[in-house]
């Protein structure tokens, strides 16, 4: 069913925000009316960057940008007969019940060179920012208590995470170790028996 | 329509295109104004006060100018809290204080729409005054802060970003124009102007216009804030990059693999951006170490001056 958003008369990113909202409350069609190139432009970039089909047409005194998605209707411009596409690889069932845990034991990835390590372990935790599926835990360990600490850039993704809902624990050890106690900056302190216990109890413990 | 002001004492006028009004009041004092206020950009109100008194004194920097006095200009709905004003107007003065200046006054108004800025007041020595007009055939352009300021604001209103996943621009923005006047001061530098609502090829254009001047940039050496492209596809680009767009879009020619998507960046409307000096060849390489060292570590040399009938802007990749 084909969902209508007026946008016109609303400044940017107003017109992205609306169209946005819509695709992520599952609309599969939409018409999203702009009444300026700003906005026309920036919708249709948003729309394409999102995997959509975007066509935009000019009418009197506004745009009207028509925006599909997966699984949308199609139609045939010359005849009226609709089809519904449908996938025939089978929908993989996310549960959400599993607990999925990332066990970072260094501030860097892998050894070898240093630098991309830690370039590798920053990156790392960008790429779980920006991923569908948030771990349920992350925990932090010997050297890996720096990305919490003394890494601004890596704390942030790690907070990005948190408010994700995602939990993370940082050995309290370590930071006493290393003299972070009270430089934490993402997560809370925890101890060995709280670690052990979410590595035993988790479905999936991935160490990095 | 208002009349163009001539004067003798008069010695340059934004209505040229310049950073700043100068006027010499009489021999040995020659004073530089500028005003400018916009509505928040960023969410906590003392970095607000900060980034607002940074970009209005920028262009008394621009002239190779010394601010010495602000008057702070505040529009806001009268059920505000009071402790909000207060942080703004907080941030604004520790900025004019940086800067070497006081906060002499201001003027308050009832707006439904909170607005903040300054009229800032400078000295400069006319001799050494920089102004649009004055730019060189050979001469290096460099740039002192990254771009990216409108798309990284737009999205962090649209929430597609929070304040610390762009904090390098913030923190950018915040940043006075001060220690990078003060080295490139010690160069020769022909003509400058600073980036700001206008865009990078907005000033540029205004720069080259005046001078009669054409400019090479390379995309490849403009600095950008972090996620200022991926926030750009994902259609954070401002209203105002339209409008930079119109004003100069015709005097740019492209010239290679260009993309289309960071070309439409460099119209991106600026807040308190960085100054873009054009320097003497034999000067930049020092300027840009020095810079770097010193006040500016994105500096970039991004383009050069040449001989153009009509003005144009080529852009390399």
């Amino acid at each position: 069913m084909k969902r209508e958003i007026d946008a016109r008369g609303l400044k940017c990113p107003k017109p992205v925000i609306l169209t946005r909202k819509a695709l992520e409350e599952g609309s599969d069609t939409l018409e999203v009316l702009v009444d300026n190139e700003a906005a026309r432009d920036n919708v249709r970039r948003f729309a394409e960057k999102a995997g959509c089909s975007v066509s935009v047409k000019e009418m009197e005194g506004y745009y009207s940008i028509e925006i599909k998605g997966a699984g949308a209707k199609l139609q045939k411009e010359d005849e009226t007969i609709s089809m519904t596409y449908t996938c025939s690889i089978e929908e993989k069932k996310k549960d959400d019940s599993l607990k999925k845990v990332i066990f970072i034991k260094s501030d860097e990835i892998g050894t070898g060179d240093r630098e991309l390590g830690t370039t590798l372990a920053k990156s790392f935790l960008y790429a779980c920012t920006e991923s569908d599926e948030i771990p349920t835990t992350l925990i932090f360990m010997n050297s890996g208590v720096r990305l919490v600490t003394e890494n601004d850039e890596t704390a942030s993704h790690v907070k990005n995470l948190e408010r994700k809902g995602c939990e993370v624990l940082v050995c309290g050890t370590c930071l006493d170790f290393y003299g972070l106690k009270d430089s934490l900056l993402a997560g809370r302190v925890s101890n060995m028996y709280e670690i052990l216990s979410t590595l035993i109890g988790a479905d999936l413990v991935v160490s990095i | 329509m208002i009349s163009e002001e001539t004067s003798p004492r008069l010695l340059t006028s934004v209505r040229n295109g310049e950073d700043a009004g100068v006027f010499m009041l009489e021999e040995g004092i020659t004073i530089v104004q500028s005003v400018d206020f916009f509505p928040p950009i960023v969410n906590d109100p003392l970095t607000f006060g900060k980034i607002s008194a940074a970009n209005a004194l920028s262009d008394i920097y621009a002239m190779n100018a010394q601010p010495q006095t602000a008057l702070n200009i505040i529009a806001f709905p009268c059920n505000i809290e009071k402790e909000i004003i207060g942080s703004i107007l907080q941030g604004g003065q520790e900025k004019v204080r940086e800067a070497g200046a006081i906060v002499v006054g201001g003027h308050s108004i009832d707006d439904e729409e909170l607005k903040y800025g300054m009229c800032v007041l400078g000295t400069v020595n006319p001799e050494l005054m920089w102004r649009i007009d004055k730019a060189r055939i050979g001469d290096i352009l460099i740039l002192t802060k990254p771009i990216g300021t409108g798309i990284l604001s737009t999205a962090l209103k649209a929430e597609f970003v929070d304040e610390s996943e762009i904090k390098d621009a913030i923190s950018s923005m915040c940043e006075l124009n001060k220690r990078s006047r003060e080295v490139l001061a010690r160069y020769r530098v022909h003509a400058c102007t600073d980036v700001t609502g206008f865009g990078l090829i907005g000033h540029l254009k205004e720069m080259c216009t005046a001078s009669g001047i054409g400019a090479v940039i390379s995309l490849s050496k403009i600095p950008f804030f972090e996620k200022t492209l991926e926030m750009a596809e994902m259609g954070m680009i401002p209203a105002g990059q339209k409008r930079n767009k119109d004003f100069a879009s015709n005097i740019v020619a492209t010239k290679g693999n260009i993309e289309p998507l960071i070309l439409e960046c460099l119209f991106d409307p600026q807040t308190s951006g960085g100054l873009l000096a054009c320097v003497h060849p034999d000067d930049a390489p020092g300027a840009l170490k020095e810079l770097r060292n010193e006040a500016s570590p994105n500096a970039e040399e991004i383009g050069y001056l040449i001989s153009e009938k009509d003005v144009k802007i080529v852009v390399e990749p």
